[in-house]
């Protein structure tokens, strides 16, 4: 028994750095999103019977999203607070709808975003979802409320690898059920996919050599490069990801309502706001022009 | 349905990770069981180690470890392989055990008799013992070879692309995870049934 309690010590250190570099850049202070809630509009008119006076009376946004997507929508082990643009874009729309920024998060994940929409136990879901036409046929998408990108990254000192099409024939890592592997497909055909759960994983996974390269969110590329000198992002974004709220199939008011807010947030400033306390600690400059809604196909 | 290549090549991972861990599995769960029902104090102790190891920490865990943690030392293996050899460690304690309570069926007399008749260790286990406890012991590892199945859907930790990792790629694109996923799990039933089937035929024969 002695021996049992001992391994499992050892291997529990071992664990505890193995899992070391998962600290995570970016979420601004508490106080910023409190700042942007106090600016935030509240809707004026809210129809009698839709799905929005419906969520006013449960004084509840539920919202389908991540835990520990960084920079997007991040919990904070410590205070319980949860970050970044999508979680803050969650909250502004609680106000909208309810007048206080009461939400509720029911994690989901891209095999039970579909039926948690379907069946309503969430309202809406807000998780880097991208709109594609195959998923508008059982999604009523919002927005494009934000427009991502792939890039690639690679261990400082590889040679060869200058644009996607360099890939092919190489082992590359990518996140598990992110849209990098339908682009690393589309990009180069023969390259092989390795799937790794997390972020902080694939890391792991590049700096031990599992690959030549990762192919991940821009924006979060920079965070892990801010991070740790040895990763090199290599080139600019080699696809366009237009990021929607999902809401239920065929719901065009709520939809039409959503648009609605996202149009008045962008012109107002507040989108722009929200960047600079989420994606914008880690990516320079000014923030991008937000998509324009309706622009992508599906939406 | 475009996508059903994918899957197949799903299943067939799901397959070769079934059979290759379930032979290594076997392989050194017969050998800790040795270690553990015979008569050296010191094998005793590193058998009972073993499986008080494997069985109290998740299989999970011994992915991540294995995957992430090794190369951290130098040891490198293929992702494959890897899975292989966490599932057959894993699996192995398991295997042992029903072994263990398969040989403690045997009454303890009729161990001691075979040795007062001058058979050694070994020839006590061939003749004596394991006839008797195999039949004992197909149902259990049956099951165990079941769990074994349903237990490489993990893999998909260490980066291999198997059933459950396939059924959810290809549900990122369609976004139909209901038939998608009761697809794999009917394929993971059809494997459960087909190593249910092999143990009830394997019991019978051993029963006569």
């Amino acid at each position: 028994m002695r021996w049992t309690t001992l391994s499992v010590v050892v291997l529990l250190a071992v664990a505890g750095c193995s899992g070391g570099e998962s600290a995570v850049p970016g979420g601004a202070p508490p106080s910023a999103i409190d700042r942007l809630l106090a600016k935030a509009p509240v809707a004026t008119a809210i129809p009698a019977g839709s799905a929005m006076a419906r969520i006013k009376d449960r004084g509840e946004l539920l919202i389908g999203g991540s835990l520990d997507a960084p920079l997007l929508s991040q919990q904070n082990p410590g205070t319980g607070e949860l970050t970044g643009f999508d979680a803050d874009l969650g909250k502004l729309l609680a106000k909208y709808i309810i007048g206080e920024p009461k939400t509720k998060l029911v994690t989901s994940t891209s095999e039970t975003r579909e039926p948690l929409l379907a069946n309503g136990t969430v309202d809406v879901i807000l998780q880097t979802y991208t709109i594609t036409p195959q998923r508008a046929e059982r999604v009523a998408f919002a927005g494009p409320y934000y427009s991502s990108g792939q890039a690639i990254a690679v261990r400082r000192g590889t040679t060869g690898i200058a644009k996607p099409a360099d890939l092919a024939g190489r082992k590359v890592i990518a996140g598990a059920n992110t849209p990098a592997i339908a682009a690393i497909k589309a990009a180069a055909p023969t390259a092989e996919i390795v799937e790794f759960g997390s972020d902080p994983e694939c890391l792991t996974a590049l700096r031990q050599g599992r690959g030549e390269a990762y192919v991940q969110d821009q924006a979060l590329l920079i965070a892990d490069a801010a991070q740790d000198g040895e990763l090199e992002v290599v080139g600019e974004p080699f696809t366009t990801d237009p990021y929607g709220i999902g809401l239920k199939h065929g719901d065009e008011q709520f939809k039409q309502f959503v648009n609605d807010w996202l149009r008045e947030i962008q012109k107002s400033g507040l989108w722009q706001d929200v960047w600079r306390d989420s994606i914008g600690t880690v990516v320079k400059g000014d923030p991008p022009t937000p998509p324009v809604i309706g622009s992508a196909q599906g939406s | 349905m475009s996508h059903l290549p994918d899957l197949v090549g799903g299943f067939l991972t799901t397959l070769a990770l079934v059979a290759l861990s379930a032979a290594g599995a076997f392989a050194l769960g017969v050998v800790v069981v040795v270690l553990r029902v015979g008569p050296l104090r010191v094998l005793r102790a590193v058998g009972t180690g073993y499986v008080e190891t494997f069985q109290n920490i998740p299989l999970l865990v011994w992915l991540v470890l294995f995957v992430f943690g090794l190369p951290e030392v130098g040891v490198r293996f293929p992702l494959f392989t890897t899975a292989v050899v966490v599932i057959s460690l894993y699996e192995a304690a398991y295997v042992a055990e029903a072994l263990r309570s398969g040989v403690n069926t045997v009454a303890q007399g009729q161990g001691e008799a075979a040795r007062a008749l001058g058979l050694t260790f070994g020839q006590t286990l061939r003749h004596v013992v394991v006839p008797q406890a195999a039949r004992r012991v197909v149902q259990p590892l049956g099951n165990i070879g079941i769990a074994l199945t349903m237990n490489t859907s993990l893999a998909a930790v260490a980066g291999v692309v198997e059933l459950t990792a396939s059924a959810n790629r290809v549900n990122l694109v369609e976004a139909l995870p209901i038939p998608i996923f009761v697809g794999a799990g009917l394929c993971y039933a059809l494997l459960a049934a087909g190593i249910g089937g092999l143990a009830g035929v394997l019991e019978r024969r051993l029963a006569t």
